[in-house]
């Protein structure tokens, strides 16, 4: 393929950024999203999201989005690489799978925020519902305030960062990867465990929090990892298993 | 996947829009449950000593011949034909009314007919098909009243029918609508069945309603009730339950199921999805919305000034 023909099907950044979410189907606005990236468009801004599932879902170019209010569930889910901004509340699961990029929400988001996500930041400035975190694979899951029973459960990799309370049976069945706890935890679920901070987790923890105005000096963040003591079965650890969530 | 509604207005002046704006409610959450879906609404508006109640029938009923019966059964101070059913008011002072017994004797006489709600205040309107179609039906848009909750159901343990759907009553005043899975069905309701309650469903959510009222009739408050109901249910469940003058919100301990709580001075209203809670008239968008907490019960008074009890479950 020449150049010439690469030019020719990247049409022109589309003139119009703002996409007003009231008189569309949340179809047309996730084309609308993808037209716009294909086309090279930087930033998007979407108003009136009034709540609505799936926004800004799949998404594979990077772009930059703002979505001026609350949104429903999944939202910026199976997307890579976008930087998306949201300016209030979130429903369920939102930045599930995301493989690379930034979420960031202002307000709270319900539960199971970042289900799954592969790579990329999900920061929640206010508070995240039950099973934050649940199944994380590898990306950033920050909670500027607390996050609710059952986080990081399943979590395979990548880190968690509570900087207020986290909620009963924290990390329960964790694989791997690393939770850290501003505030006060309820419980640690089955094969979690507390760990020393290192000043090489102080220094990773004030690094990923700057660009979001959290000063990790200011919390009392505990490190909980893996215990692996139920990587394998064994009879006589029946009971561990029996208590597991 | 369901959805559910509740509210509850702490104003009399609000009174009026009860009707239209549950209806508004659960009308979004048509997409969690496109089945069918039903409204139980309560106003207080009749005298003492009498009752509601709510028949319903199909095209088979034979009327003509279920007056005659009705009238030598109880005592009706007055009568309202609704689509396919019958509401009646009736005068129970001078009389010994076994609503269980009534309902058997009715049903085993006209097995089409169904009753659907019987109590002071409760009514309970419910059908297949959608939220416009319901309230088209039974003209409900303009009910007057102090409280209610609603339900859109998608089907997933029992079969698609009006009677299957909810809200579900088991005794006066008492509805409920839920939204989850009963695990342990069949054992509750072998235990109820063996306490006398009597089954009209297959549906699993029938058993939150009798265990309820059978937690009530031992003696419990409404808030013990629903404690003992987290103890002893198994299963995804976020449910409502109201009373005559009481609404509750009851969460499972893994926070399986949605649900946010929206409350300001003059009323409270609970949906399964925030998107609900846009078509509520005056809805302030900078207002705190909160989430129930797991195995947390929540329950608010109808009478004004009431803070609401919030308690978790003991540990």
């Amino acid at each position: 393929m020449t150049q010439g023909t690469t030019q020719q099907t990247r049409s022109e950044p589309l003139p119009e950024t703002v996409i007003d979410c009231s008189e569309l189907t949340t179809r047309d606005i996730n084309q609308a999203l993808r037209d716009h990236a294909a086309a090279g468009t930087e930033a998007v801004t979407l108003l009136n999201p009034a709540g609505r599932h799936n926004l800004a879902v799949g998404l594979a170019s990077p772009m930059r989005i703002a979505i001026q209010g609350p949104v429903g569930y999944y939202c910026g889910g199976l997307s890579d690489g976008i930087t998306l901004d949201i300016e209030g509340n979130c429903g369920w699961s939102v930045g599930e799978n995301l493989m690379s990029g930034q979420i960031c929400v202002k307000g709270s988001a319900s539960a199971n925020a970042a289900a799954t996500a592969r790579g990329g930041t999900i920061c929640v400035l206010g508070n995240a519902g039950p099973r934050a975190g649940i199944s994380l694979k590898g990306a950033t899951l920050i909670v500027r305030g607390n996050a609710g029973p059952s986080s990081a459960f399943m979590m395979q990799q990548g880190r968690l960062i509570i900087c207020g309370d986290a909620g009963e049976n924290l990390g329960d069945s964790i694989y791997d990867g690393e939770i850290f706890v501003g505030g006060r935890v309820a419980s640690l679920g089955a094969d979690a465990r507390f760990e020393p901070m290192t000043d090489s987790d102080w220094t990773m923890l004030t690094s990923t929090l700057a660009p979001f105005d959290i000063a990790a000096q200011e919390y009392d963040f505990k490190k909980i990892v893996c215990a692996k003591e139920l990587y394998h079965f064994k009879a006589r650890e029946f009971s561990k298993w029996k208590d597991a969530y | 996947m369901c959805g559910i509604a509740g509210l509850i207005y702490h104003s009399p002046a609000l009174y009026s829009s009860l009707g239209s704006t549950l209806l508004a409610l659960i009308q979004p959450l048509e997409s969690r449950g496109p089945d069918s879906c039903g409204i139980a609404l309560y106003s207080d508006q009749i005298t003492a000593g009498q009752v509601k109640l709510l028949l319903h029938g199909t095209e088979a009923t034979p009327w003509q011949q279920v007056h005659p019966w009705l009238e030598q059964a109880v005592r009706i101070v007055q009568r309202r034909d609704v689509p396919q059913g019958l509401q009646l008011t009736v005068d129970l002072s001078h009389s010994t009314f076994d609503p269980v017994r009534f309902k058997q004797e009715l049903h085993q006489q006209f097995p089409s007919l169904h009753v659907v709600s019987i109590g002071q205040s409760l009514e309970i309107y419910k059908a297949t098909g959608s939220v416009e179609s319901l309230s088209r039906k039974y003209g409900l848009s303009s009910f007057s009243g102090s409280h209610g909750i609603g339900h859109t159901r998608m089907a997933t343990e029992s079969v698609v029918d009006t009677h299957h759907s909810h809200p579900f009553t088991s005794s006066y005043d008492l509805s409920l609508v839920h939204n989850g899975q009963v695990s342990n069905y069949y054992k509750l309701r072998f235990q109820l069945e063996r306490m006398g309650a009597v089954f009209e469903t297959q549906n699993d959510s029938e058993a939150l309603a009798h265990y309820i009222h059978y937690q009530l009739l031992q003696g419990k408050s409404l808030e013990a009730a629903l404690h003992q109901l987290l103890q002893d249910v198994d299963g995804t469940y976020t449910f409502l339950v109201a009373t005559g003058d009481k609404v509750a919100l009851v969460r499972d301990k893994f926070a399986a199921k949605p649900a946010v709580i929206y409350e300001t001075e003059n009323q409270v209203a609970i949906v399964s999805e925030y998107r609900a809670l846009l078509t509520l008239p005056g809805f302030d968008p900078a207002a705190t919305i909160r989430e129930p907490g797991a195995g947390e019960v929540n329950i608010w008074s109808v009478t004004p000034s009431t803070m609401p009890t919030r308690t978790l479950v003991s540990q």
